[in-house]
């Protein structure tokens, strides 16, 4: 492997916070192999975040401006990836792990015949040799696996694993040629937006979720909401609050749901079975909000505050509004 | 029309799992297999498509486990699934998401199907990569994350989980479909399902049968276990009590402040 190539994900041009760290690490990653640090962004909206892109430390942003990748799933995409990765020779292709990110990069790794690693929280170096960090088992093991039989690597990158750094590179704006005498099998028909464009969960480096305690849906557009506001964070959820049909399953934390590495994550009234810790043992900082001091999530909390939760949340985000200088 | 369910077995999310120092694997003794929650989705909702279609439309559990994994498709099979096939070989040990993906679609092309329907992802190795790279190897189109699925004719329709809504999606059948824990309730096997499942058919499959043109196993994997290490346990933290809102946002304030998180 030399060249390293980041896939960038976005929704019309807006890029998915993530896409920028992984840019800023194909450049850390390229220097370590000896290569060439590449972006692959298609889609409508593609040309200008390709010009955003350039503020980026990369040697070439390959774009395609192409309706069919938005009109058709995944499919279109992996072409321009795997044209990009061929021409590239020898590389390391970095997806972020999200829905289309591993959709993408477990594609790309079957047509490439390339090592697919997942949920990667760290990437190691050992002469030439690339290893990925993950943890496995809900957290419970760290694996570290390193290529083999390949020319490729997909690695698919948390989100948060990497700061984002913006940089001179060449940054060259390269065009993909359409893939000639492609049928695409799956018809986008409709797309609906359901919940207002937010952060999501798994890129928010703050997140405070809700469970059982919480009581009903209104606290995820009330309470919740607004302490995650104040701290420019994410709603997540329990799935006892989803199951219970308060709050919708893509904020759902766990090993039905999602699971999130925030620098700070804080549970309101979450009990921490195994099936929730597992989704969020690796965040930086947890502090839970519980009105009974017995609950499972204490044992692994670095501050559990027993309490009445309907008091204490909307008075933190007061004192949050004050401590930030925000309006209150 | 046959309906492919692909199940994988994992260890059970409740057990207590540890790392042994020396191999560096799971111990799995005194640790309970189950059958990943995911696919009892997946089972559903081939249960529910056979349902509705009627007629020869049958149901086949998959799955490429050890000779031991034959209790857990029993359990499969209860749930109300037509038949099953156990991808069984000593030379599938240590294949990796790659080489499990070009073995199973080399496996199921044998074993024939008009739909594959898959779990989003497994609860131990929780990648969510196979679908895909199973719909690549099996040359179909893969539908991911699906929380509704109808098969009307030789057309698949659903809608496909986005971050902040769906997607309504369509493609042609034969195709891979990957479910989401939104797309049903699981039903619960019956007695006479139970009962039923131990004179179903678990027919083995083995490499023997199949003509690989790539190594699989640990041989052929793209990637390399170099280390499996415990994860550092999180240490019990601070316990306070909150007499009042006031209190306890403030404790939380300090906290916080200490962390240098506000």
């Amino acid at each position: 492997m030399r060249d390293t190539i980041a896939f960038i994900e976005h929704k019309g041009g807006a890029a998915r916070r993530v896409s920028f760290e992984l840019a800023t690490a194909a450049r850390d990653i390229a220097d370590k192999l000896g290569g060439k640090a590449h972006a692959v962004v298609v889609g409508k909206g593609a040309a200008a975040l390709a010009e955003a892109l350039k503020a980026y430390p990369l040697d070439a942003i390959h774009v395609a401006e192409d309706g069919d990748v938005d009109a058709y799933l995944i499919d279109p995409a992996v072409d321009y990836l795997e044209a990009v990765a061929k021409a590239a020779g020898p590389a390391l292709v970095l997806v972020p792990n999200t829905m289309v990110g591993r959709d993408v990069g477990s594609r790309l790794a079957a047509r490439l015949g390339a090592g697919l690693t997942a949920d990667v929280t760290e990437i190691s170096f050992d002469g030439g040799r690339v290893a990925c960090v993950s943890p496995k088992l809900g957290g419970l093991t760290i694996t570290t696996c390193a290529f083999k039989n390949s020319d490729y690597g997909v690695v698919a990158v948390r989100p948060n694993t990497f700061a984002a750094r913006e940089g001179a590179g060449a940054g060259e704006i390269v065009a993909i040629p359409k893939p000639a005498g492609k049928q695409y099998a799956i018809k986008i028909e409709d797309e609906v937006v359901e919940a207002a464009a937010e952060l999501g969960v798994e890129e928010a480096s703050i997140v405070v979720s809700g469970g059982r305690g919480v009581g009903g849906p209104d606290p995820f557009v009330g309470i919740l909401k607004d302490l995650a506001d104040s701290l420019g964070g994410a709603v997540g959820a329990s799935r006892a609050a989803v199951d219970a049909g308060w709050v919708s399953h893509g904020h759902q934390v766990g090993q039905t749901g999602k699971t999130v590495s925030p620098q700070l994550y804080i549970a309101v009234g979450i009990s921490g079975a195994i099936q929730h810790k597992v989704g969020m043992r690796t965040a930086g900082t947890i502090v839970a909000v519980n009105k009974d001091g017995g609950v499972p999530i204490g044992e692994f909390a670095d501050l559990l505050v027993v309490g009445d939760l309907f008091q204490i949340v909307p008075e933190l985000t007061k004192r949050v509004r004050e401590a930030k200088g925000l309006p209150a | 029309m046959k309906i492919v369910v692909t199940v994988k077995l994992v260890p059970d999310t409740n057990a207590d799992k540890r790392i042994d120092p020396g191999t560096k694997r799971l111990v799995r003794t005194g640790v309970e297999t189950v059958l990943n929650p995911f696919d009892e989705y997946a089972i559903e909702a081939a249960l529910q498509i056979k349902e509705k279609l009627g007629g020869d439309t049958t149901v086949t559990i998959f799955s490429m486990a050890p000779e031991s994994g034959k209790e857990i498709v029993r359990k499969a099979l209860a749930m109300g699934a037509d038949e099953a096939v156990l991808f069984s070989d000593a030379g599938l040990e240590g294949s990796d998401v790659w080489g499990t993906a070009y073995a199973m679609a080399q496996a199921l092309k044998k074993t024939g199907f008009d739909l594959v329907i898959c779990g989003s992802q497994s609860t131990d190795a929780g990648t969510g990569e196979l679908p895909g790279a199973l719909a690549e190897y099996l040359g179909v189109p893969g539908v991911t994350y699906l929380r509704k699925l109808d098969v009307e004719g030789t057309t698949l329709r659903g809608e496909r989980e986005t971050d902040n809504g769906y997607q309504t999606v369509s493609t042609q059948l034969p195709a891979l479909a990957s479910v989401t824990k939104s797309i049903n309730e699981p039903r619960y096997p019956s007695l006479k399902g139970i009962m039923g499942a131990k004179k179903k058919t678990i027919a083995p499959l083995t490499l023997a049968e199949l003509a690989l043109d790539r190594a699989v196993g640990s041989d052929g994997a793209k990637t390399e276990l170099l280390e499996l290490a415990a994860a550092p346990a999180r240490a019990k933290g601070r316990t306070a009590e909150a007499p009042d809102g006031a209190t306890g946002a403030q404790i939380i304030v300090d906290f916080l402040k200490e962390k240098k998180l506000l």
